[in-house]
């Protein structure tokens, strides 16, 4: 194996290690919102510190394979992402946190049925197929990833408008809904998150961006 | 396979289509077609014995002179086929200049290895070469380094020097197209950003097509690349693609070397 | 991935044999240094008592002691310059041709065959050659012209494998720049080869020169045993002893009774004039080479 596939390989077992742990912070994120736990949602803050240095010490392996192997092609596709795609992993854990901050806030529920929790599932599951696809070079996969992201868009617009509608009916539960409010747009932006790793895959396998659909006209090509 | 249809506004300088190569029994260059842009730099790469040395000297069918050779298919510069039984080697070779490998000054004079072109076509008239030759060196960005020496042998210059040199000597003649086969790979990486910052100099005025091995100085330097493997075009894109995105898995082995 | 690592080490012997090879190259050169020292001062050494302005001016005699050889000095440098004015001109055109024209085919092989069997005749056979042709068949007689041929015979083959050789050496790539700049194969001989090789066809043609100037054999045969009584006599049908064959002459001849001292004298002329004619090879060959290189 050359030098050079080894240093990518490490690359990419330490992004898969960093995704482990915005997994893990997503995982003990919903736990700490469901059960409640304030120790869960301290171990969320806890963890977000390990992020922080995977993402300076990834950062710095890219700009290093940059400088000394003159990545072309895949190569060069799969470093150029990975810069991006670092800290997309980071803002994650960041979003975690700023759900896990306001674990206190929101109870007792105010919402009814299980929504909030397949708010969080399903974006948990955005990101672990992102990360799947991302490991296992699966351009199929990541095409579903951004699909899905739809569905979690239509989710959060409707216990957005079911928080509206509470906030309405008793002034008492606004305090809980703003937070909530927060909370869901915080899950939100984690899907969008998955999201655009998706579409870093998709770059590095196909070779264009997928970003932005519609400016692929025929006046650019 | 063919320039894909890119924005293209320079015209067709050099086209070659279905063109063969060989030496005795043995096949060098197969089913080569590409078109090759005026005023645009394209780099030919590909592994050692790839045949794209071998292709470079056809335009100016210098492999004529020490090779028993057999050219078929069509090669042609501005539309006319620069194998036709009509056509004069010596003007095809005035119109197409060739850089080489090595740096290969004349032991003679820097003045006189300018001016061995032009007094070939019989300029002798004293102020007319003087003329030419400062020309030719300020083209070659060696004028300001060597005008108050030009009576000195040329052999005493340094390589990257004399490689300058010899871009000057060859743009003496007033050439339309360049051939470059590895004109850097004898010298060190600044005399080498000399030449590359000189060709995108040059490519403002000249068809230049240059053979490397560095793929690096391929990406510097050139707006098409096209990659060779045994013979034969593998793909030809601008350069930029072929460098983020080659459509050939062969091409990316080469690229990212992995190859063979 | 343990696995012990050789110690290299340079063994003793290599050392020790290294060390004696060279010792050993360094006797035998020194052994050559010593045998052309003896020898050139073996022959200045008896020759320099004799020579002197009478000596180098004077006419020989031819039953008296003290004659000179003005004559054979003159015969020597004349033969010399007329042959080589016959074996350039046809050696440095076979020369071009073979590197230049000529195919790699059969016949090329057969061409250098015949140059290569023509250098490598024994100069008896090539006297013998001239006597029969140009003194007998021709019916010049022992002549100016007939030696002058004759020697030719011998420069023409050196000559040409000089020009040759010089030639294939000049560098493929000033050749293909020659040409990538338009220039046609004349051009390309005449403007880059030629110049390019002229210090080695120089350095060939002194020493053809040298080898033409002592050769003693050939002319003997040809160019005759006498020097014409006129001087300087540049006709071409006169005898023309030289140097070289005045001092075979009187040393076996027997009939001066100084011919020890003539002959001495005459051997230490050509030593010198060879030392100078190599020291004006060096010289061309320093002064071309930092013009052009």
């Amino acid at each position: 194996m050359r030098q050079f596939d080894t240093e990518l390989k490490e690359l990419r077992e330490g992004i898969m290690a960093m995704a482990g742990v915005a997994e893990e912070m997503i995982e003990l994120t919903i736990q700490a919102l469901a059960e409640p736990s304030p120790a869960k949602a301290e171990q969320v803050n806890h963890l977000d510190r390990r992020m922080d240095e995977w993402e300076l010490r990834l950062d710095q392996q890219c700009i290093d394979l940059l400088a000394l192997r003159n990545p072309a092609a895949s190569d060069l596709r799969r470093i150029a992402s990975s810069l991006k795609i670092i800290p997309e992993l980071e803002r994650i854990g960041d979003h975690c946190c700023n759900i896990a901050r306001r674990v206190g806030m929101v109870h007792p529920p105010i919402l009814a049925g299980n929504d909030l929790e397949r708010l969080g599932t399903e974006t948990r599951g955005m990101v672990r197929r992102a990360v799947d696809a991302f490991v296992s070079n699966d351009a199929a996969l990541a095409h579903a990833v951004i699909l899905s992201d739809d569905s979690v868009d239509a989710l959060y617009g409707k216990i957005y408008r079911d928080l509206l509608r509470i906030m309405l009916a008793d002034p008492l539960c606004i305090e809980r809904a703003s937070h909530l409010i927060l909370v869901i747009k915080n899950w939100e932006r984690i899907a969008d998150e998955a999201t655009n790793i998706a579409e870093e895959v998709l770059f590095i396998l196909e070779g264009h961006s997928a970003k932005h659909p519609y400016l692929h006209g025929d006046s650019v090509e | 396979m063919l320039i894909p249809t890119v924005p293209e506004t320079k015209p067709i300088k050099l086209s070659v289509r279905d063109m063969a190569f060989s030496y005795g029994q043995k096949k060098i260059l197969d089913g080569l077609s590409m078109d090759i842009h005026a005023e645009r730099v394209t780099a030919i790469i590909g592994p050692s014995g790839c045949g794209k040395s071998t292709f470079l000297k056809c335009f100016n069918r210098i492999h004529e002179v020490s090779t028993d050779v057999k050219v078929s298919g069509d090669m042609q510069i501005d539309g006319v086929d620069i194998y036709r039984g009509g056509i004069d080697v010596v003007d095809l070779r005035r119109r197409v200049g060739m850089v080489f490998q090595k740096p290969n000054p004349f032991p003679k004079s820097i003045y006189e290895n300018v001016a061995f072109g032009p007094r070939l076509f019989g300029v002798q008239d004293r102020t007319t070469l003087d003329g030419i030759v400062e020309d030719a060196l300020r083209k070659a960005a060696l004028w300001e380094e060597v005008k108050d020496r030009l009576k000195e042998s040329a052999t005493g210059m340094s390589g990257g020097q004399q490689q300058r040199l010899c871009i000057a000597r060859a743009l003496a003649v007033n050439p339309e197209v360049l051939l470059m086969d590895e004109p850097c790979s004898a010298l060190d990486p600044i005399a080498t950003a000399k030449i590359e910052d000189l060709i995108g100099e040059l490519k403002e005025s000249l068809t230049i097509v240059i053979v490397t091995h560095n793929m690096q100085q391929a990406a510097r330097v050139s707006d098409y690349t096209a990659f060779f493997w045994l013979g034969k075009l593998v793909e030809m894109d601008l350069t930029e693609r072929i460098f983020t995105t080659p459509r050939v898995q062969m091409t990316e082995d080469y690229i990212t070397g992995r190859f063979g | 991935m343990n696995a012990a690592v050789p110690v290299f080490r340079r063994s003793r012997t290599s050392k020790a044999v290294d060390r004696l090879m060279r010792g050993v190259l360094w006797a035998i050169a020194l052994l050559f240094v010593a045998v052309l020292i003896l020898f050139v001062g073996a022959i200045l050494k008896q020759g320099w008592p004799v020579l002197n302005l009478g000596f180098l001016t004077k006419m020989p005699e031819t039953l008296d002691a003290g004659g000179g050889i003005k004559p054979q000095i003159f015969n020597s440098i004349y033969l010399v310059m007329l042959s080589l004015a016959i074996s350039l001109p046809v050696g440095l055109g076979a020369g071009i041709y073979m590197a230049a024209y000529a195919g790699q085919g059969r016949a090329l092989r057969f061409l250098r065959l015949c140059i290569e069997t023509l250098a490598a005749t024994p100069s008896i056979v090539l006297a013998l050659f001239g006597m029969i042709v140009f003194v007998q068949a021709m019916g010049w007689s022992f002549s100016i012209r007939s030696g002058a041929l004759t020697l030719a015979l011998l420069n023409i083959p050196i000559i040409t494998r000089v020009t040759e050789v010089s030639l294939l050496a000049v560098p493929q790539e000033l050749r293909e720049a020659s040409y990538g700049l338009g220039a046609t194969k004349l051009q390309t001989i005449f403007k880059v080869a030629l110049p390019y090789a002229a210090t080695g066809i120089l350095t060939g043609l002194v020493l053809t020169a040298g080898r033409a100037f002592g050769e003693s054999a050939i002319l003997v045969f040809t160019a005759g045993t006498n020097a014409s009584a006129q001087f300087p006599d540049f006709r071409l049908t006169v005898p023309g002893e030289t140097l070289s064959v005045h001092l075979w002459y009187v040393t076996s001849d027997g009939t001066l009774p100084d011919a020890r001292e003539i002959a001495a004298g005459t051997a230490a002329v050509m030593i010198l004039v060879l030392l100078a004619l190599n020291l004006l090879v060096r010289l061309v060959d320093r002064t071309i080479r930092r013009r052009t290189r």
